[in-house]
């Protein structure tokens, strides 16, 4: 199982637009999940499923292990809330890590939070996360993820 | 203590050390999609290597970190017309992040590219290439 290899995450939050959120998940047979969702002048949900070769796979791992999120914690990361919600799940080389933070709008905000070191790797992993999908899901079904 | 209890893990035959809040605060997937099924282009194929919505795109690795587009392009337009290209930079450093995605619209031209780029030396660093995207490999 040391092999075993997924990647989830989810930003979002409730309002006026209904429950607007981006998600993407990666498994380790590189099924590639995209959803991007809102309720702004009624759109409807977008979800897209393409698998990407093993070397994508692996190139998203190097992403992640390079980033060392694996040894961070969520503990004093600001929880999830009403201005938003993120979720970062993992399994690389034998952990399992599963963070919830709240929307983070800025690098003053990382800055002052009670944890700026390990909420800056997720600040900025998720930020090359988010560039590496919409790249793929742009290459291949040539929709352009808007990113907010 | 964190040692005793990868001990049981293990002897219950789970591996994983988890951390974080998330574990505890789970939302269901199936709760957001509501049951929407996830679009796929050609869900009936044969495995290989697959087709996107206008051509056939190659994926680059180990990309040296001041590499310019204009490297890309010059080293990939001898298979054929490059269409596009995505190149990411890291959000901290600013550097190149390291791969990037090519697209030719036929087959023959990417396949190309991957048999003479893959394992080449590109400024410096010697490069892998590969398709990007693949059929689905109904293992189960």
């Amino acid at each position: 199982m040391a092999d075993d290899f997924y990647l989830r995450y989810y930003v979002g939050h409730k309002g006026k637009f209904g429950h607007e959120f981006l998600e993407f998940e990666f498994n380790k047979d590189g099924r590639l999940r995209y959803a991007n969702n809102s309720n702004y002048k009624n759109d409807e949900i977008i979800t897209r499923e393409v698998y990407v070769s093993q070397s994508v796979i692996t190139e998203l791992k190097r992403i992640v292990e390079d980033s060392e999120i694996l040894r961070e914690d969520d503990n004093n990361w600001p929880a999830p809330d009403r201005v938003g919600r993120q979720e970062l799940e993992i399994v690389l080389g034998g952990q399992h890590i599963s963070f919830t933070c709240t929307k983070l709008g800025s690098v003053l905000q990382v800055q002052n939070s009670k944890d700026p070191d390990g909420l800056r790797i997720f600040y900025y992993l998720v930020q090359n996360l988010k560039c590496f999908v919409f790249s793929l899901i742009s290459a291949h079904f040539k929709i352009q993820p808007i990113q907010k | 203590m964190a040692d005793d209890m990868d001990q049981d893990d293990r002897a219950q035959g789970v591996d994983k050390r988890r951390k974080g809040r998330g574990h505890r605060d789970t939302t269901e997937w199936a709760e957001r999609y509501g049951g929407a099924r996830f679009k796929e282009l050609d869900p009936n194929a044969k495995p290989g290597p697959t087709a996107s919505v206008e051509g056939w795109v190659i994926f680059i690795t180990n990309v040296n970190e001041e590499a310019q587009e204009e490297d890309i392009h010059e080293a990939f337009a001898e298979f054929g017309d490059v269409k596009n290209i995505y190149m990411n930079l890291d959000r901290q450093t600013g550097f190149v992040k390291g791969y990037a995605l090519v697209e030719y619209k036929g087959h023959k031209e990417a396949q190309a590219a991957i048999n003479e780029m893959n394992g080449k030396v590109l400024l410096e660093q010697t490069i892998q290439v590969d398709w990007a995207f693949r059929k689905p490999q109904r293992r189960r």
